[in-house]
């Protein structure tokens, strides 16, 4: 009978590490007051980002896919319409996230990571939420603040990240695309 | 952290900040999305009316003569037969959604664009 070995390795790891992180965020992050609805920080996409310049992008999926389901079993959401919205972001966020990863570090820095991903984040949001959630005619003038916000923020996240992938403790593992794998 | 930026940075930020000023611009230009007027009246069919051209309509209802005066992109009520000038105080209806009511008329005009299914929905 074939040995399966399902011992966590090295990179499961760091995959759990990064989504605990990311989670904790997330769940601090839901209890500062916004003044207004729909607009926050998005501090979990810092190790997003992180994840994904040291990682890869499988990874960065990973810890995406378990942040959003932590998060959410802890905030008790689980399945509901915000959990359906912070899903879509979190997903466009990386499927624009997954083409520009090959220019950084040479072309982009963080923070051209970060502002796409923001902008695709709230983009992504607000189709799912004008298709399904609330399909009102009037829902498209909530897009430009929201967008504009997503510009602030992701400048804000991606100064953030930047940063961090600064630290010498976290330089060290950020691929270089010469060397880059498929991931 | 000023050392890291890349020439890359610059173009993706330009690029947002110009997304963003478009989105602003295509949102709150005035009768964005507006294509039609509605008139709906007790007991009739809802009829449209093209919101591209200078138009006045008069609709006659059981309290009298609903004036109604259509410019390219908004449309408003000028003249109701209503004494508290409700219908009136609506002032232009540009955006699809608004909505000028005349009760002593039983006449509803409204501003039609996309598919408008539901108001709101709340969870």
């Amino acid at each position: 009978m074939r040995e399966v070995n399902t011992a966590p390795v090295l990179a499961d790891r760091r995959i759990a590490a990064l989504a605990a992180l990311a989670i904790g965020l997330q769940v601090i992050e839901a209890a500062i007051p916004s003044p207004v609805p729909g607009i926050k920080p998005g501090l979990a996409n810092v190790i997003t980002l992180v994840t994904l310049v040291t990682l890869g992008w499988r990874a960065a999926l990973a810890v995406t896919l378990l942040r959003v389901v932590g998060a959410s079993l802890l905030l008790g959401t689980l399945l509901s319409p915000g959990f359906w919205l912070s899903l879509t972001g979190a997903l466009a966020a990386l499927a624009v996230l997954a083409p520009l990863l090959p220019l950084h570090p040479r072309h982009l820095s963080a923070l051209g990571l970060a502002v796409p991903a923001a902008i695709a984040h709230t983009l992504g949001q607000f189709l799912l939420a004008w298709a399904v959630i609330i399909p009102h005619p009037q829902l498209p003038l909530l897009l430009p603040p929201l967008l504009l916000a997503g510009l602030i923020t992701g400048v804000a996240t991606g100064i953030l990240t930047a940063s961090v992938l600064a630290d010498p403790r976290i330089q060290r593992h950020v691929r270089d695309p010469s060397t880059n794998q498929s991931g | 952290m000023m050392r890291n930026l890349r020439w890359g940075d610059a173009v993706v930020v330009a690029l947002a900040t110009a997304l963003v000023t478009t989105s602003f611009a295509l949102g709150y230009a005035p009768g964005a999305g507006s294509t039609h007027l509605v008139v709906t009246q007790a007991g009739m069919d809802p009829r449209h009316y093209p919101l591209n051209e200078n138009r006045a309509i008069r609709v006659e209802g059981p309290a009298g003569i609903t004036e109604i005066e259509i410019q390219p992109g908004r449309a408003r009520c000028l003249r109701s037969p209503g004494n508290q000038g409700i219908c009136e105080a609506a002032g232009w209806l540009e955006r699809p959604g608004d909505m000028a009511v005349s009760l002593p008329n039983r006449l509803i005009l409204q501003v039609g664009g996309v598919r408008s299914d539901f108001d709101s929905m709340h969870y």
